[in-house]
């Protein structure tokens, strides 16, 4: 588009223009007016008006004509379609008249006199038949589908001979529309009829022709309740040559079934539309009226883009919960998010049929949840600023919200539902994973070397296989019940094949190192160092799962085949001699395996894929409790310095966890620092730990320092140490309790209480042996702090007062 | 031809519910409104989408939005169809930038994740009004060769149907002008005419 060129610039040559120019220019602006108003001028009459401009006219209107190019390809004329006469016979067809009339044709009455039966013959309209394309098109189309022969497809019998009107003959179906028809019908009835469509649409799919108007007018329902689909991929094969002239006023009638790529200008269709017709079909037969019905156009396209459905129970509580999922799950609106196929929602009618569950799990439901929650949220924030609700029932309620629409795909929750085959499903994916186990676990003559790698590793590779294509299909509980099984069986497969060729086959220095032949020494030999490769080169298929599928399930995986791969490390650095020498080495090495995991969780959360971090914590707080309890318990150097530093604990390993306690409260003031929840759950963790610890070791030590002294009776240090741990557990108890207040703790409160108890009850067995003075106390104790807990705000007035007034 | 009439008859059928009567009245504006369609819209979205399925939605919201339509004078149902194609291309524009759909991932049909399946039927992308006609595609390459300013005329004067009077509205100057940019614009497009169509 070259065009500013100073020399003919539109613009400055306008002054100059000559006389005739103008008079030129004034006649052409008079046609544009007057072509504005849609008259149609005859280029010769208005020419001859002005004869001086004819020679420069006429060109110029011939071009703003010869814009509209051939009049034969671009008809102003209506094609008088209603007046054409009734053929009295079509290819040996006496025609007895017209059963409707489309876009495209004409379906007309025919009566084969031969056969003696009825036949339905559908026509191209006339202004279609000079277009050799739009009617080669057509009866190649025809004779595509006369290839199919499916018993709830219409059949074709006929083609039309060359000479005629072009045509074919078809099964004449005489019944109702699939809604007429499905009002007498009982649900089990109208599912089944569903699901006889959706078979004969995947039918279709199978060779390669989508439907694209499939509607309740589209499918006939006879006598026998079978149902037909008719008009098939027809109109739309026919319309991708040229111009669409067929569509409006075909299309108008049904945008109720359009799916929301069917509105959006310049999409695909693909076999999931086609299923999204079905669900509009399968929502109307079950309620009554179609999913997205508005009064204007543009507000129903907004609707079938944008707005979920509103559910089918609500309009029919008749509707089955099972069905309902199946019609959103085909009413989705990302074509992803649908029945891969028709077969699919076939498949799941079938299901529900059976009495089976179905698979579909609609999106549908957490978008609702999440919407009303999130609303419910917003309110709750507005509760919280106008202070209806406190902090902490702010933040339980939050917590609470969130976990009703935490991201947990809905099929998990599915997963972990336990149903016949559900349950059959993992059942088979453990034998599967035992019997590959066994195979590198003991020898067998008949299974040796390269066959059993192969058995092994053939059955990995197919549960692998199977599990992406059931995944990649959208079956995904089924799918990843075989990749888990697949998770399991990498390792195994490795360990066989190491086994079998002899590769890491070299034993630890000390064998006694060797965790297998530990174990038992009828296993096959299996090196540390094997089974170290075998989980370490399995890692990176998790990983991958991980992103091939986007669920965290295989961070779980990952967590847990790490951890044994920590574990396994240690094997090999001599974990199982420290167990019998000095497994205080083990427990200390344990802190750096923790560290890992908390590092890694760390680094996994930052990374914004928290519910994968969620995985690793847990490994990393357990981690820590048994290293630092295992220290505790059995770490001689940790005894003996405690010994040497505060000789009067005589190195009592209940001191030393108290200390871990102690430890455990700076952690947990550590972990609230960081600002990621999961951390701060962490910390919630190490919290909880604390009482327990505390005071379970205050009581025993005041056990210990009893009998202690019950020894040396006239030691009066024993009997002071004693009675100090007697008065300390009831205090430290009291102490606990009301600490659960600052972070509503409530293990705090009851271990607290419990602690009360047993330490109130161990007063009174020994300081006052044999005193009723105890329980009376104990009694105007409670009784008082129980009133004055009632008359708490007076109370303290009171004392402010009295504060003052000593100021 | 007694076009007038039509135009009006055609709405009145329409909206007594004659559905035959849209095909016609689509059929009339089809072309001049495809000219049209095809220069509102940016090269962008050109790119991105046919005109024909512009088209398609023009008509599709024109067929369930008629009734609110008043016929007026002959040229007010293109003026109506032309803002009502301002509309669609907006929100398509704003539909495709919002939502860059993804490949889409077929699973029965021929797709990159199945790349043995069967080609679909109509795997075709919908038909190219311009690029079968070679009138068609002839016009739009000689309006595409005009000075902007030319081509602009020739679009509201031909294909958007506007009179001089409201084209010289629309673009701020005397009528007298408008008539004299058109004319020259005529000129220039027949005599890009007489070299294409030598060749």
């Amino acid at each position: 588009m070259s065009g500013r060129d100073p020399r003919n610039g539109p613009e400055n040559r306008a002054e100059k223009a000559s006389q005739k120019e103008r008079a030129i220019a004034e006649a052409l602006a008079e046609y544009v007016d007057r072509l504005s108003r849609e008259e149609a001028v005859d280029i010769e009459a208005f020419c001859k008006a002005t004869p001086e401009l004819e020679k420069e006219l006429r060109p110029l209107l011939e071009s703003l004509t010869e814009m509209d190019g051939p009049p034969s390809s671009f008809p102003y004329e209506p094609a008088q379609e209603e007046g054409e006469e009734l053929p009295d016979n079509l290819s040996g067809h006496k025609i007895l008249g017209e059963i409707g009339a489309g876009g495209m044709g004409r379906v007309l009455l025919g009566f084969d006199e031969r056969l003696g039966r009825k036949v339905a013959i559908k026509t191209l309209n006339r202004r279609y038949r000079d277009n050799e394309s739009v009617r080669t098109r057509f009866m190649q189309e025809a004779r595509a589908l006369a290839q199919l022969s499916h018993p709830n497809i219409v059949r074709i019998f006929s083609l039309g001979q060359p000479g005629e009107t072009p045509h074919f003959v078809m099964e004449l179906v005489e019944g109702s529309s699939l809604v007429e028809a499905g009002r007498a019908l009982t649900l089990g009835q109208k599912a089944e009829l569903l699901q006889k469509v959706a078979l004969a649409v995947d039918f279709l799919h199978a060779h390669q022709i989508l439907h694209r108007d499939l509607k309740p007018t589209n499918i006939l329902v006879g006598p026998d309740l079978e149902p037909k689909i008719l008009d098939f991929g027809l109109a739309q094969h026919l319309e991708s040559d040229g111009r669409r002239m067929t569509r409006p006023g075909e299309i108008m009638g049904t945008p109720d079934y359009f799916s929301p790529e069917h509105t959006v200008p310049g999409s695909r269709f693909d076999p999931r539309s086609d299923v999204f017709s079905l669900g509009a079909v399968l929502y109307e037969v079950l309620t009554g009226s179609p999913p997205f019905h508005a009064e204007s156009f543009a507000e129903q396209v907004r609707q079938i883009r944008e707005e979920a459905p509103i559910l089918p129970r609500r309009r029919n509580p008749e509707v089955p919960g099972e069905l309902q999922d199946i019609c959103l799950k085909a009413l989705e609106k990302k074509p992803e998010n649908r029945y891969a196929s028709a077969r699919e929602m076939a498949d799941d009618l079938e299901r529900f049929l059976a009495g089976e569950k179905v698979h579909a799990a609609p999106t549908t439901y957490s978008s609702l949840m999440s919407g009303k929650v999130e609303q419910h949220l917003r309110e709750l924030e507005g509760w919280r600023e106008d202070q209806v609700v406190s902090e902490f029932e702010y933040d339980a309620l939050r917590k609470d919200y969130g976990r009703l629409i935490e991201r947990d795909d809905a099929w998990i929750l599915n997963a972990r539902r336990l149903s016949l085959p559900q349950v059959s499903l993992y059942l088979g994916a453990w034998i599967v994973t035992v019997g590959a186990a066994l195979l590198f676990l003991f020898r067998f003559i008949d299974l040796s070397g390269t066959l059993a790698v192969v058995a092994v590793s053939g059955v990995a590779g197919l549960m692998a296989y199977h599990g992406v294509r059931l995944w990649k299909s959208g079956q995904l509980r089924i799918g990843i019940a075989y990749l888990l099984a697949f998770c399991l069986l990498l390792p195994i497969a490795f360990l066989v094949a190491f086994g079998e060729y002899h590769i890491f086959a070299k034993p630890a220095a000390n064998l006694d190192w060797e965790l297998l032949g530990r174990i038992s020494k009828t296993f096959k030999q299996t090196t540390n160092a094997q089974i170290w490769w075998a989980v370490f080169i399995s890692l990176p298929a998790y990983v991958w799962l991980r992103r091939f599928t986007r669920s965290s399930v295989f961070s779980l995986v990952l967590a847990v085949m790490t951890a044994w791969l920590c574990i396994v490390t240690l094997l090999r650095m001599g974990l199982l001699e420290w167990l019998d020498t000095d497994p205080g080495k083990f427990y200390f090495r344990l802190i750096f395996v923790a560290l890992l995991f908390f590092v890694s969780a760390f680094a996994i959360e930052r990374a914004r894929l928290p519910n994968d971090s969620r995985y690793f914590y847990p490994f990393a707080v357990v981690f820590t409790f048994v290293a630092l309890s295992g220290l505790a318990a059995v770490h001689q150097p940790y005894q003996e310095w405690l010994e040497r530093t505060f000789p009067w604990t005589r190195g009592q390993i209940e001191y030393l966890f108290i200390i871990n306690a102690a430890i455990y409260l700076v952690l947990q003031a550590v972990c609230e620092r960081f600002s990621s929840a999961q951390m701060r759950a962490v910390a919630k963790a190490f919290r909880f730990a604390v009482p327990g610890h505390v005071l379970t070791s205050l009581l025993f030590l005041g056990l210990e320092a009893t009998q202690r002294w019950y020894r040396h009776r006239d030691d009066l240090l024993m009997k002071r140490e004693a009675r100090t741990f007697e008065i300390l557990v009831p205090v430290m108890a009291c102490a606990f309790v009301y600490g659960s207040i600052r972070k509503q703790m409530k293990n705090y409160f009851v271990v607290g209480m419990i602690f009360l108890a047993i330490g109130l009850v161990r007063l009174q067995q020994d300081i006052f042996k044999q005193q009723s003075r105890w329980p009376i106390e104990l009694l105007i104790l409670g009784a008082l702090l129980m009133v004055s807990a009632t008359r708490y705000a007076a109370i303290k007035m009171a004392v402010a007062r009295l504060v003052r007034r000593r100021v | 031809m007694g076009s007038q009439t039509s135009t009006y008859d055609f709405v009145e059928r329409f909206k007594r519910g004659d559905t035959e009567a849209f095909s016609l009245v689509f059929r009339k504006y089809q072309r001049r409104l495809s000219v049209l369609v095809h220069y509102k819209m940016s090269a962008e979205l050109r790119g991105a989408m046919e005109v024909e399925d512009v088209l398609q939605e023009v008509f599709l919201a024109a067929a369930r939005d008629m009734h609110q339509f008043t016929y007026q004078s002959p040229g007010s149902l293109m003026a109506w169809l032309s803002r009502i194609a301002d509309h669609v291309i907006v929100d398509a524009a704003r539909y495709q930038n919002r939502d860059k759909r993804r490949a889409e991932e077929l699973l029965r049909f021929r797709s990159e994740s199945n790349p043995t399946g069967p080609e679909p039927v109509d795997s075709e992308t919908p038909s190219r009004l311009f690029a079968r006609e070679e009138t068609a595609k002839n016009v739009l390459k000689k309006l595409d060769a005009l000075p902007a300013e030319y081509r602009e005329m020739i679009v509201l004067a031909k294909f958007e149907g506007l009179s001089t009077k409201e084209i010289s509205e629309r673009m701020g100057k005397s009528r007298e002008s408008v008539a004299l940019l058109l004319h020259r614009a005529l000129k220039r497009f027949r005599e890009l005419e007489a070299t294409t169509g030598s060749s």
